[in-house]
């Protein structure tokens, strides 16, 4: 009987596991492995080099600027969706009429694809065209350059993926917000504390650690992005706005560098793993505080 | 008193003031998609832009559809989203029942190996599952698609319905063993009504996860037989490239319309269930 439970068990997970190891296990690992061979069908090149790809990999200015601009992409637009994020949170979780419809709305930039999103984008930033210089030039008669012009085209890039993204966390925050006891407000109330100071030592202090942990998995989804700056800017003007998967798909595909690509995506790899055992070790300082 | 009541006015004015701004944020590139969708051509390009629309047409979508295979991409792209859902809900819940329920050794290692298994990047998998693909033939081929786009869903699918199960009382199956139930039986009869909408969130979530979908196809799918609509963006572009700029915006749109109008469905009609999804995905 012991041993059928067993058998059971192992014929049920099997499914899962092979599917997992062919398709996500297995390539990764071999990933790894052609990051140490110059590996073109091109050049019908397949020979060990060593740590060659590593080394090219440090003097190609293309993965230095995608570095650059992961760095600035992550930063602001973590930064922007958490803040954000927060505040919609907040403006529904208050009661009004047509709530109901509010939240539904928040939804919807969630639910378009990205690339789609990255696209129409595209045309939002058109200098003479496009949604959002005309709205600046009603406000202030100026029509800025957007994406052949390296600063602009990266707050392009990191406003689209903002607008896209921070309903999502909206959503995660404010079934935060109502997990949240009324109890602990009433009891501020009592002691003389308006919205802003109870907000402050109330609501922040216990969403901390969900900010935390959500500020890990949205960082780490950043630096994995790829659709909003394909479509978008192709990693442009030059790379400025290149990301490291972009760079992988370039080298792999249009390029068909098979094994520089896979160094690429290692590197990218080891950055998610260094983003996670750190943002891990945060969290578990601020349930600490908690 | 007066004070009082007049902060509490300037506090429900500033809401308002914000909600607006919100819904306008949100709402007026998605009501600029469309009206750039059914614009006649030549209306689309005013100096500055008119908010409100003058006259509808179809022609941006009688282009796209009879330039690219659109409706060929959209059935893929339905088919894709749907199947390898079913698919990896049903390997899922057939692992989540035995970690869940049958402690076995090893349970443990598989599920932190597959949680290990989800952090790893799609493109540090991608360039050698290219080359398996060539070699066995799966390239442009809409299992070989199946087998990419299910695989993505399995952790989280998994780790959400090993926490619904445990939920489940086991005296529920007891009650199915006295009656000498066999385990599939069990399993469609007693335990799947129970957990029916948890798997139903997780459905729509995962569909409009695979609808949306675009860099599996992009490297995977290069002949007409397996793209699907998030492709025919780029494509439209082209269909009208010889003639006037103002098509290419035009068919766009009409694309970014056509891939977009069946999520906004699903997310007005099941409002409640998706943020139940989202939060299940986070919170378990």
């Amino acid at each position: 009987m012991a041993t059928r439970r067993l058998l059971l068990a192992y014929l049920l997970v099997a499914p899962v596991v092979i599917w997992r190891l062919s398709t996500s296990v297995y390539p990764f690992l071999r990933t790894f492995y052609l990051s140490f061979f110059d590996n073109s069908p091109v050049r019908r090149t397949f020979d060990y080099i060593g740590l060659e790809n590593y080394i090219a990999l440090t003097k190609d200015t293309n993965v230095t600027q995608s570095l650059s601009f992961t760095f600035f992409f992550v930063t602001v637009s973590v930064t922007l969706q958490i803040v954000l994020g927060l505040g919609i949170a907040q403006l529904l979780n208050r009661k009004f009429r047509l709530r109901t419809l509010a939240r539904t709305v928040n939804l919807l930039p969630w639910a378009i694809a990205p690339i789609v999103t990255g696209a129409a984008a595209v045309w939002a930033f058109n200098q003479d065209y496009g949604l959002v210089n005309d709205i600046i030039w009603r406000i202030s008669g100026e029509r800025p350059l957007w994406l052949v012009n390296v600063t602009n085209a990266r707050f392009a890039v990191t406003l689209t993926d903002t607008w896209k993204n921070t309903p999502f966390l909206a959503v995660i925050f404010l079934s935060g917000l109502q997990g949240i006891p009324t109890e602990l407000y009433e009891a501020a109330k009592i002691d003389g504390s308006d919205g802003i100071r109870s907000y402050w030592y109330i609501t922040l202090p216990l969403l901390l650690p969900l900010i935390v942990s959500m500020a890990i998995f949205i960082t780490i989804f950043r630096v994995l992005s790829f659709e909003i700056v394909y479509a978008l800017t192709g990693g442009g003007p030059g790379s400025a706005t290149s990301l490291l998967s972009y760079v992988v798909y370039l080298q792999g595909f249009r390029v068909l560098n098979f094994g520089y690509a896979s160094a690429v995506a290692m590197l990218l790899f080891a950055i998610v793993l260094v983003v996670g055992i750190l943002g891990f070790g945060l969290l578990r300082q601020s349930w600490n505080r908690l | 008193m007066n004070t009082h009541r007049l902060r509490r006015l300037g506090g429900t004015l500033l809401f308002y003031l914000f909600l607006l701004l919100f819904l306008l944020v949100v709402l007026l590139p998605i009501y600029y998609i469309f009206l750039t969708a059914f614009a006649p051509g030549d209306k689309l390009f005013t100096k500055p832009l008119s908010y409100l629309p003058q006259s509808f047409a179809f022609d941006r979508f009688h282009a796209v559809f009879t330039g690219l295979p659109i409706l060929r991409y959209m059935f893929n792209t339905f088919f894709l989203a749907t199947i390898s859902t079913v698919l990896a809900l049903a390997a899922s819940l057939l692992a989540a029942y035995a970690l869940a329920r049958l402690s076995f050794p090893g349970a443990n290692l598989v599920l932190v190996g597959l949680l290990a298994s989800s952090m790893l990047p799609g493109s540090s998998t991608v360039i050698p599952l290219f080359q398996l693909y060539q070699r066995f033939q799966l390239m442009d081929t809409l299992h070989g698609l199946l087998l990419l786009y299910g695989s993505g869903l399995l952790p989280v699918t998994v780790w959400v319905l090993v926490s619904f199960l445990r939920q489940v009382p086991i005296e529920v199956e007891d009650a199915a063993k006295v009656d000498g139930a066999s385990f599939f039986p069990m399993l469609w009869h007693i335990i799947l009504p129970v957990i029916r909408p948890g798997i139903a969130t997780m459905f729509l979530i995962n569909f409009i996860g695979g609808w949306n979908e675009f860099f599996i196809p992009l490297v995977f799918a290069r002949g007409p037989s397996a793209k699907v609509i998030t492709m025919a963006l780029s494509e439209a572009q082209l269909i009208g490239s010889s003639t006037q700029f103002y098509a290419d915006w035009g068919n766009m749109a009409a694309v970014a319309i056509l891939a977009t109008i069946p999520v906004f469905i699903i997310t007005f009609l099941f409002q409640r269930q998706i943020v139940e999804g989202i939060t299940n995905g986070v919170f378990k």
